[in-house]
């Protein structure tokens, strides 16, 4: 247990977007955090590499020694760390293709027996028997849930949904 | 035409209103009680909740992009200048154990191992 790692979550928010060096057992590491993992006080940072590729880097926070802020922020480089990670389907989907697919995956649903209503604006989010919603574009990581058995469940019905009608 | 799948019944459920959650299994200690005055019950109950809020969104992107990992080749930085490289698992809940497959090691490739968190200093992978 460091000094970094008796910092709170919301020191370790603000570190966020923020360039940093970091020395780790007498190792330098310079980059933009991406997030700091509450858990284990891990830090990511992100490089950008001149042929356009990231590397990402996770320092273990049990072996962070001194954090350094370099670049207060950079809008740019925020939104790119925004996205980054976030859900894989970066298909924009028009309004009348998320209506087909949504009710495609609500017809497959109901014939396994499983309870569907719909809520919010359009495009709607699916609400699975109470305890679990599918956000467009309804594919198996848009589920949330707190039951893990549900979720499993659902999402496979969702991979198997999608495997068999592309 | 894809055929409905059976439903699978486990054999117990979550109990009662638990959700599946364990009752003591909170990782975040519990702030001590404060003596409430007037004032200060609001004032505790956002700094409590920003926090909670603060938490849950880094612990997200931390998941995320653990996730991103899975399959690919990672390099790890281990203690007195060792590196090692492997393909990325999984790790437990605690981040505690990095499970890797195809590990080469100065002594040979391992088809699997846990290397401890406590023998890592970094990882890194490219995107």
């Amino acid at each position: 247990v460091n000094e970094w790692t008796k910092r709170g979550p919301l020191e370790w928010q603000d570190y966020t977007y923020k360039e940093v060096r970091v020395t780790a057992s007498e190792k330098d590491y310079k980059g933009w955090v991406l997030t700091t993992d509450p858990v284990s006080a891990n830090i990511v940072l992100v490089n950008f590499l001149e042929d356009g590729s990231m590397s990402v880097t996770g320092i273990m926070g049990h072996a962070v020694q001194t954090v350094e802020t370099v670049n207060e922020g950079d809008q740019g480089v925020r939104e790119k760390l925004m996205h980054l990670f976030t859900s894989g389907d970066c298909q924009a989907h028009n309004l009348e293709d998320l209506e087909k697919r949504k009710n495609s995956l609500r017809k497959w649903l109901e014939k396994n027996h499983i309870p569907v209503t719909e809520q919010g604006d359009s495009p709607r989010t699916l609400c699975v028997a109470g305890v679990l919603t599918i956000d467009p574009p309804y594919g198996p990581e848009n589920c949330s849930s707190s039951n893990e058995i549900i979720l499993s469940r659902v999402q496979d019905l969702i991979q198997g949904h999608l495997a068999a009608s592309p | 035409m894809p055929s409905p799948v059976p439903v699978l019944r486990l054999p117990r459920g979550p109990e009662g209103l638990s959700r599946g959650f364990a009752p003591d299994g909170r990782r975040a200690p519990l702030k001590p009680e404060v003596p409430e005055t007037p004032e200060s019950p609001v004032v505790h109950e956002c700094q409590e909740s920003q926090e909670q809020r603060a938490r849950a969104l880094l612990r997200e992107r931390y998941l995320r992009s653990l996730l991103a990992m899975v399959g690919r080749q990672v390099s790890f930085t281990l203690h007195e200048g060792v590196h090692v490289t492997a393909h990325f698992g999984a790790t437990d809940v605690e981040v505690a154990n990095f499970y890797v497959l195809q590990l080469q090691t100065p002594i040979g490739v391992q088809a699997e191992a846990l290397l401890r968190c406590s023998d890592i200093i970094a990882y890194t992978f490219k995107l």
